[in-house]
Formats: C-alpha cells, sequence, structure tokens
C-alpha cells in the first residue's frame, strides 16, 4: 500500500482524511486498497456562518458558538475527545454502521462475496438491541451519525466535487439491486456544508453511558417560524427524517424499547424549541 | 520518513500503513504509550499530535509526517505525574499513560478545570480498573 498526499480534488485511490473510520476498517480488512490519498491539504476547514467546510474536526464545531445548537450539541456527544480532534465532518457522515454482524464480515447483504453480495441480514433474526425500527425489512443496521440528523434536521446542502444536493440525497436505501447506503459516487469529495439561520434547535441522544457511545436514539430538531422538522439517528439504516408520528415503526423483537425511547425523546425536542 | 517526538528528530522506516503507536513501540522503543484494545475505542494509545489527544493505534504514522508528537516519555517533568502519584489515581496502571496524556492536554489549555471539564475532556479514556474518582481528583488538585 502506498499513501499520497492529494494535491488536487481528483486522484486515483481511497481518500482518507481523520482516518477515524478507513485506518480501523483498513486494519479489519473491511476496506481494501493499494493507494490511499491523504485528503486533508485539498478540503477546506473554515468555518462561517451558514457554512462549513467539510474538513472541519467534529472538535472544531463543538466549541465554536456560530454553530446551531443541534449541530453543536450532536457534535459534542459524539465519540470520544481523541476521535472528535481527528474525525472530520464529512468523514462523519460517511462512516459505516456499527453493526455489530457487518464490523465482524459476516456475509451480510451489505458485504461482498464471492459471487455478488451476501442475501441474509443476520441481525433480523439474532441480536438486534441496538438496530433499526424503521425501513428495516431488508437491512436492520441502524445509522450511527448524530452530525447527520442534525444537517438532516437544518436541511442542510452539501457540495461536493461533482454536484450539489440536500444531504437527505446523499443516503440511500440499500436493495436488493444496489447495495450502497450512500449516493456519492466513487472520486465525489464532499468540500462544503451550506444551512440557513433557524430560529431554535436542539439535540438529545439515548445512549449506553452517558458519554462515548453511538446513539441508541439521537433526536434532531430544528425550527424556522411554525415550520419544524425532526430528524433521528439510530433508528434506520440512513439518517431518518421524521413524518408524522413514531406510529409507522417496525420495530423487531428485542428493540421495541426504541421506539418509547425516540417517541418521549421526540416530545422533549418539540418542547425545548418551542414547536 | 521524518518523525519528530519530543523534540527529537526520527528516522522511520515502517510500511504504509503502520500506526503511530507500533512506530513509536517497535521501531523507536517509546513503550510509554500502550496498545490495548488497538481500534480507537480506549484511549491507552492517546498521544499529542500538535498539542491536540489523538489516538496513535489509528493514526498512520505516514500521517504524521511534519507534525510534533508528545508520548508520555515527553510528559516526564510534568506536574500531573506527581498528582497521579499523590491521588493514588491508578490500579492496574495501563491506562495511565493515556490517561496523563489527556489530562495534561486539558489542563494546558484549562488550567483549573470543572468536574463537568474533567469528565467530558476524559471521556475518551477508559480505565477497567475503575480508578475514575482518583483520576479526577489528581486532575483537580495537580497544581498541588
Amino acid at each position: 500500500m502506498e499513501l499520497r498526499r492529494a494535491s488536487s480534488t481528483t486522484f486515483d485511490g481511497l481518500p482518507v482524511h481523520g482516518g477515524t473510520e478507513v485506518v480501523p476498517l483498513l486494519r479489519a480488512g473491511l476496506l481494501r486498497t493499494d493507494t490511499l490519498v491523504d485528503i486533508r491539504g485539498v478540503v477546506p476547514r473554515d468555518i462561517a456562518p451558514g457554512r462549513i467546510g467539510a474538513g472541519a474536526t467534529l472538535a472544531q464545531l463543538e466549541c465554536d458558538p456560530g454553530i446551531p445548537e443541534v449541530l453543536r450539541e450532536a457534535c459534542r456527544l459524539a465519540a470520544s475527545p481523541q476521535l472528535r480532534n481527528m474525525g472530520s465532518l464529512a468523514g462523519n457522515l460517511l462512516q459505516s454502521t456499527r453493526c455489530w454482524y457487518w464490523r465482524l464480515g459476516w456475509p451480510c447483504r451489505l458485504h461482498r462475496v464471492a459471487n455478488g453480495y451476501g442475501d441474509e441480514c443476520f441481525a433480523r433474526d439474532g441480536e438486534h438491541r441496538e438496530h433499526a425500527i424503521f425501513a428495516n425489512d431488508y437491512c436492520a443496521s441502524a445509522h450511527p451519525s448524530d452530525v447527520a440528523a442534525a444537517l438532516l434536521a437544518l436541511d442542510a446542502r452539501l457540495r461536493t466535487t461533482a454536484r450539489e444536493l440536500p444531504v437527505a440525497e446523499l443516503y440511500r436505501l440499500p436493495t436488493e439491486a444496489d447495495r450502497r447506503t450512500t449516493t456519492l459516487e466513487p472520486g465525489e469529495v464532499i468540500l462544503e456544508v451550506t444551512f440557513d439561520e433557524c430560529d431554535q434547535s436542539v439535540y438529545l441522544k439515548a445512549m449506553e453511558r452517558k458519554r462515548w457511545a453511538f446513539p441508541l436514539v439521537g433526536v434532531a430538531a430544528a425550527r424556522r417560524g411554525a415550520k419544524t422538522r425532526v430528524a433521528l439517528a439510530g433508528v434506520a439504516p440512513v439518517p431518518w427524517l421524521l413524518s408524522g408520528e413514531l406510529d409507522s415503526a417496525t420495530p423487531l423483537p428485542r428493540n421495541a424499547y426504541k421506539v418509547d425511547v425516540a417517541r418521549a425523546l421526540v416530545k422533549r425536542a418539540r418542547a425545548t424549541i418551542g414547536a | 520518513m521524518q518523525l519528530t517526538v519530543n523534540g527529537h528528530q526520527y528516522e522511520v522506516h515502517g510500511e504504509v500503513g503502520t500506526t503511530l503507536a507500533e512506530a513509536l513501540r517497535e521501531e523507536l522503543s517509546l513503550t510509554g504509550t500502550k496498545i490495548a484494545c488497538g481500534e480507537g475505542h480506549c484511549g491507552a494509545c492517546t498521544v499529542l499530535v500538535d498539542d491536540e489527544p489523538v489516538l496513535s493505534c489509528i493514526t498512520l504514522v505516514h500521517a504524521v509526517d511534519g507534525a510534533r508528537v508528545t508520548t508520555i516519555e515527553g510528559l516526564r517533568d510534568h506536574p500531573m505525574i506527581d498528582a497521579f502519584v499523590r491521588s493514588d489515581a491508578l490500579q492496574c496502571g495501563f491506562c495511565t499513560p493515556g490517561q496523563i496524556v489527556s489530562a495534561v492536554a486539558l489542563v494546558e489549555s484549562e488550567p483549573a478545570p470543572t468536574t463537568e471539564q474533567i469528565r467530558h475532556a476524559m471521556a475518551g479514556n477508559l480505565c477497567r480498573c475503575g480508578a475514575y474518582p482518583k483520576i479526577e481528583e489528581a486532575i483537580r488538585t495537580w497544581q498541588g
């Protein structure tokens, strides 16, 4: 394997920024490449009102008073201090699922096997207390990004090397025909995140410990005038924009508790921001 | 590649993919930095890169080319060491180098941290002996 420093946003190889996701996945054999490309030098990391360079670290964002509360708090409650010093905003958006079957390399529907992809979701019939309660019939993984939920609540937009898109369009549910969970094309790099100001916002997170844990349920809410957007982390294979209430959830036998947790946090979040 | 550790320049020959923790321990014999989980969870491998705590077990050594690395060996004269001894802030001691590195980064930016600030800044350093109350005491009283 070789490591190159990117001199522009056009390159061949696997991009790495903070490395908090790519390095463990490489070491676990879940990612493979001959060429790693260090893109820290070509991805902006400056922060301006309503505009954040995709290379900004979570540590930068958690203590910047110009960042909306929902995003600042999502960053503050994400990962550990060391990981927040290392990990970038865009890297956080692109992290893979924490599904333990996927991480342990079980041949599930998201993993390539000898003749294509796996044809089973082991979590559905196995251990799934931390898994999805929405859109979980094909793959029950839960998207772990607090930051993605916050940006979805803010209705943020991404600028990449190829296009501009709402953050919601970065993600896709895996299907039999296409197992990808993001719409990012090979070689495409997220450069910047933009969003409009909001009146009030909040991020609430239920986790196994008070610190350094992935969300069992994360609830992000942002209000502009009379309009409020609520987005959830840890409840679906992608960050989940809540439309209506929690009644449409389809929990598995051992994660129905998440519906109650989500319902309570959504109610509390709405009350907090006067929605 | 050149690696700057505790103010000294070293030549490192590891293959790409070698982590900073492996290079420190195996090439430079700086074994104060510990590897426990080896996958970025526990904080035992914490070192400072340009004064910020990072996890050396998931940092590629080739990615810190040109940066300043500080390990526990570079902090041997820091008063935080005495504070940990005074407060008896360890049992087995395996996590202690990482704990001290994180604690030093905290007090260098916030010399009199509140309990909440200590808990927030130290959340990425796990201690399976459960010495947390004493670690907190050491950081609260580090100035003696």
